[in-house]
Order: C-alpha cells, then structure tokens, then sequence
C-alpha cells in the first residue's frame, strides 16, 4: 500500500510526505521503495515523523475553545487539511536485487517522488531473518536517537511477526553485541524492546 | 550604515511623549464626538446632505449619508448549520522599466471554505503573465497610457473578481443539495477610488470588467463583501462635521463657528474609534459611500457597515444589491462574525482571507525566479534581456 512520497533523498536515507495527516507509519516500521526498473525494492526503516505547517515560516497556533478540541478542531478549520504536511523519514537498510536481500545501503538513493510503501508481512520475515541492518540504524543520525529507532525497529518486526519470541531473543543477542562496549546504552535498548515480561529483562540482564 | 538610527531614536521618544500627552484630551473628544452621534436625527443629517449635494456644495471630505440611525446597533444573527465562504486577494510582479523585456505577473489567490455537515476547502491560485500590448496599455493602438500603479492595481482587483466568478461558476457545477449558501469576502474596499483622478475615458476602461464581474456575481446569487481591516475612513465622523457646520464645509478657514474646535476635533477622529461602543459580533446600521467613484457604479453603488469583530472595529462594503437584500445582508454579517471566531490570531482576521493571502502572495524568490525564467526563456530565442545602467548598477554594487 502507497503511504508516501519522496521529496528528500539522500544515500543513507529519505524523508516522505505521508498521505495521512497526522498519521505516518510507526517509528520503527519496515517500508519499502519499488523500482521496476530496476528490478529492485530498498527497504527503510521510518526513524521520525513530524507534522508542520506546509510553509514553514507558518506556526502553528492553538486554535482549540472550551467546546472545539481535538479532532473537532480539523471540522471546524476544514483549511488545515491544505495547510499542514506530515512528513516522516526514513534510514536505508537493505533491498532486494535479483532476488536476494542485501542488508548495506543501495548503490543509489531511491528516486526523488517516488511512492513510499508498506511491507508485506512474508517480506519483512524474509528481510528480517537477518539482523545486519541493526548496525546500519545504530549509525543513523537524526532528530531520534538511534538506540530508539533501534528499539522502536525491534518492538514493530516482533508485534508484526506475531510475537515471535524465538526472534526477538537473537534481536536481544545481537543488539547484546553491537553494544557490549557501553552498557547503559545497552539498557536504554533492552528496556525498550521488553515486551511486557519483566522477568525475560531480568533474565537477560543474569545472562549479560 | 547611511541611515543615522541615533538622531531617529531621539525622534522616536518625541513622538512617544507626543502621543501620551494626547492620550487624555483625545479620550474627551471620542466622548463629545460620540455623544454627538447619538444626539443627531438621521433624517435631518440626511436632509442636510442632499441639500448641499442639490446645491452642488463640494465637500472637502468624504461623507457617508445613513440609511438608518446613526447610533443603531445589530446583533450579529445565528450562522447557517452548513454555509461556504470564499476569500480572494491579489499580488503583482509589476513591469519594470528597467528591463528591455516589458510584462507583468498577476496571482489571484483564493480560499473557499465549506463548513458545517460537509466541512471542506478548496486553496488554489491563477497566476498569470501579461505581455501583449493590449495587456501592457489601456490605448494598445496608441501604446498609450501604460497599466502600471494605480492602474496596474484596479486591473488586479478585476482579474480577482473574474477569478472569484469563475470559482463560483465552477461549484454552480455541483448538485445543489451540495451547494450550501455562500459568501464573497475581497481584501480590502469595493470602492475604487484611486481612479478618481484618472481620465473618464480610463476609468471607463477598468471600472468596465470590474463592474460586469460585479453583475456576474450577483447573477450567481452570491453575496459579495470587501473587508477593510482597521480601517482609517473618516466618513460618519466627517458627517458630523456637516452637521454642526452652520456655514459652507469647504469654508473652513473662515469659520466662525462656536462648534469650530468640536470640528477640529472631529477631523482628528476615526470612524473605527467613534463605533468602538459596538459590542463583539455587532455592526452598525448601513452608511451610503459619497466617494466620486460611485457615481459610476450604478446598480452596484456600494453602501458600508462597522462590525466588532473582537479587538477591532471593521469596515465592510457591499454593493447596493446586497445592502438592499435583507437575508444576504444578515448572511454576510453572521458569516463575517463566524470567521472571526474561528480566527487563529487576535485580533482575528478571518481565514478565508488569510488562507487567500497565503495563496497569492508572491515571495522574492519566487520573483527572482519569474525574472530568471524569462531571461533562460529569450535567451534560448537569441535575444537577451537588457537592463538600464541604472538597475544594473544597483544590483552590481560595485566598491
């Protein structure tokens, strides 16, 4: 499904205008850039989203009363629809070229204008059976700090593979290893990708 | 740095102390004048004008003539559950003789606003380029009289209704169970008066597409209203004078009047602070325009009102057709009170006109651009664009 366009781009990365108002993809989430051309597909993973003012030398106002608020605001001002952009970008990750995943950044960036979309669910096992793009979103730079894209990335795959727990105790390890030299970031991580059990922390935190 | 801000700055403190000092005595004025307004019988101000208008006195100053009381309040009426509201404004790249290559750009942006059951909005502009001679001058045969300044203005201000019109032929297009009433809002007055120094035979020319786009309109159905945000007009205060003046109104300097300072004062106050009792949502009754202009405008004379629309006093011109219809007149004045509540500033402005601004204003770089294209566009043609040594100068800046 097309959820975006490309109007940034860059070698390691992009930014997409969303098709939904205040509603990009999750922090985290696998999307993914078709070139038929190319026979090719790359792969991102959002690391933001922001809604502005579609001038940016427009602020936002507050614009709610005692009885207009939240989504009656966008009623009752039907102009902000035209006004404001949500916008969301994304860290290149891997694609798929000749039927293989390649988990490295792509030899060019995706095209300028280009559609943004969501990944399948087969797609983004098969693309994160492997884990070297954990390395590419550690050294993403951006408004969010990478450990939490990191994070953000991890909590999204296991919900979207449906809570495959198998995968995300290789996640852990992994993430275990990419971070063994700084431990509270490791935490920071660790923390983050709990899925609610605070024994599996616990336990993995024994094992460290 | 040429501009010496020291002696400014010293000029600046005088000015604020000037102001101050005056704060007092003009608080007392504003109160003499109001009780004056409401002290005078409209019927017999309005006697009074057309006597001097029969007799061809020619005030010095602009005076409006009431078609009610002078003091008459009118609370603004409930907004229709589902109502439309478009906005129009205008900006220009205007010709520059600096440049070999002669053209103009005219952006008419627009914002129509559909609230209620339906809620919507439609922003968008039509910008245009002009360079034909009969685009370039109001005679092309003569190549006389070239559209620029004032002129260059009042053909903007026909361009923005033919694109108001079109937007409404455009929604006439709609199933009507989908076309909820509608209003019109121009940034700024119906009233052309800057052609008023111009020749008969120019003001014939412009005011000829103003006033067909005028009749369009009322032929759509929709009520058309300019909007003067705070407003310097003097007219109601300027009435007054004639009222208290015993002798000629353009006799000033012979005046021997017991009322002269009264007067005086008059001169020093607008209308917008003399309707300042007017509480938020409420306007005044209609005034009729004695503005040379209109002498020409016909079925489409224009008539104005002040609204509290909330931290300022309004001024808004209708055409006759509109000020005589007494449901498009409640229309207007509800639906200009409801923009200003939904105004994200203060003091509000309403969005249809913001969000039209937006639409049409033309940045610098966006100028630059405009510039550039027609450069790259008659250069590929073998022909350069020159510029006199002038502008040409000032750009380089040589040291």
């Amino acid at each position: 499904m097309r959820i975006g366009e490309i109007v940034e781009t860059t070698s390691t990365g992009f930014v997409a205008e969303s098709f939904t108002l205040n509603r990009p993809p999750p922090l985290g989430s696998l999307v993914a850039v078709s070139l038929p051309a190319q026979d090719m597909e790359i792969y991102a993973v959002v690391a933001y989203g922001q809604t502005v003012g579609l001038d940016p030398g427009r602020r936002a106002v507050r614009r709610s009363t005692e009885i207009v608020f939240d989504e009656a605001i966008y009623h009752e001002h039907p102009e902000l629809k035209h006004i404001l952009r949500t916008e969301f970008g994304a860290v290149l990750v891997g694609y798929l070229a000749e039927g293989q995943v390649w988990q490295h950044l792509p030899p060019q960036p995706p095209p300028l204008h280009f559609s943004v979309q969501t990944v399948q669910t087969g797609e983004l096992q098969r693309f994160t059976d492997h884990l070297l793009y954990f390395r590419l979103l550690l050294s993403y730079n951006g408004p969010v700090s990478p450990l939490q894209v990191l994070a953000a990335n991890v909590r999204e795959v296991y919900r979207q593979r449906g809570s495959d727990r198998a995968w995300l105790d290789a996640a852990a390890r992994e993430i275990a290893t990419l971070l063994k030299n700084d431990h509270e970031a490791l935490l920071t991580v660790l923390y983050a990708i709990d899925p609610g059990e605070a024994s599996a922390i616990a336990e993995r935190r024994g094992q460290l | 740095m040429p501009l010496k801000l020291g002696a400014v700055s010293e000029q600046i403190e005088h000015m604020a102390q000037a102001m101050v000092a005056l704060s007092p005595a003009q608080e007392q004025l504003l109160e003499q004048a109001q009780a004056l307004l409401r002290s005078t019988p409209a019927d017999a101000l309005r006697l009074k004008l057309e006597q001097q208008r029969q007799r061809q006195v020619r005030f010095p100053w602009l005076v409006a003539t009431p078609h009610g009381s002078l003091c008459g309040i009118i609370p603004a009426p409930p907004a229709p559950v589902d109502f439309c509201v478009i906005g129009i404004d205008a900006s220009s790249v205007p010709p520059d003789r600096h440049r070999s290559v002669r053209f103009y750009v005219l952006n008419v942006g627009y914002a129509a606003l559909t609230y209620g059951r339906c809620a919507d909005a439609v922003l968008d502009a039509e910008s245009q380029l002009f360079f034909h001679d009969e685009d370039l001058y109001l005679f092309p045969e003569k190549r006389d009289v070239p559209i620029e300044g004032t002129l260059l203005n009042a053909r903007m201000e026909v361009e923005s209704l033919q694109t108001l019109q079109k937007v409404i032929q455009h929604r006439a297009h709609q199933p009507s169970g989908e076309r909820p009433p509608t209003v019109a809002l121009r940034d700024g007055p119906l009233i052309l008066w800057t052609l008023q120094n111009e020749p008969q035979e120019v003001q014939d020319k412009l005011l000829h597409g103003f006033l067909q786009a005028m009749s369009s309109l009322r032929q759509s159905g929709v009520p058309l209203a300019g909007y003067i945000s705070y407003t310097d007009s003097r007219d109601v205060a300027n009435s007054l004078r004639v009222w208290i003046c015993q002798e000629l109104p353009n006799e000033c300097e012979h005046c021997k009047n017991s009322k002269r300072d009264l007067c005086l004062a008059l001169a020093k106050i607008r209308d917008r602070d003399l309707f300042n009792f007017l509480a938020i949502g409420e306007r005044s009754e209609l005034f009729a325009s004695s503005s040379q202009i209109l002498e020409r405008y016909g079925e489409h004379r224009v008539d104005f009102f002040y609204l509290n629309i909330g931290g300022e006093i309004v001024r808004v011109e209708v055409p006759r057709w509109v000020s005589a219809d007494a449901e498009w007149l409640s229309l207007l004045h509800a639906v200009i009170y409801d923009q200003s509540r939904r105004s994200p500033g203060f003091p509000p402005y309403p969005p249809a006109l913001l969000e039209a601004h937006e639409q049409a204003v033309i940045t610098t770089t966006e100028r630059r651009l405009i510039e550039e294209m027609v450069e790259r566009a008659l250069g590929l043609h073998g022909q350069w664009v020159t510029r006199s040594a002038k502008n040409d100068s000032k750009r380089r800046r040589g040291i």
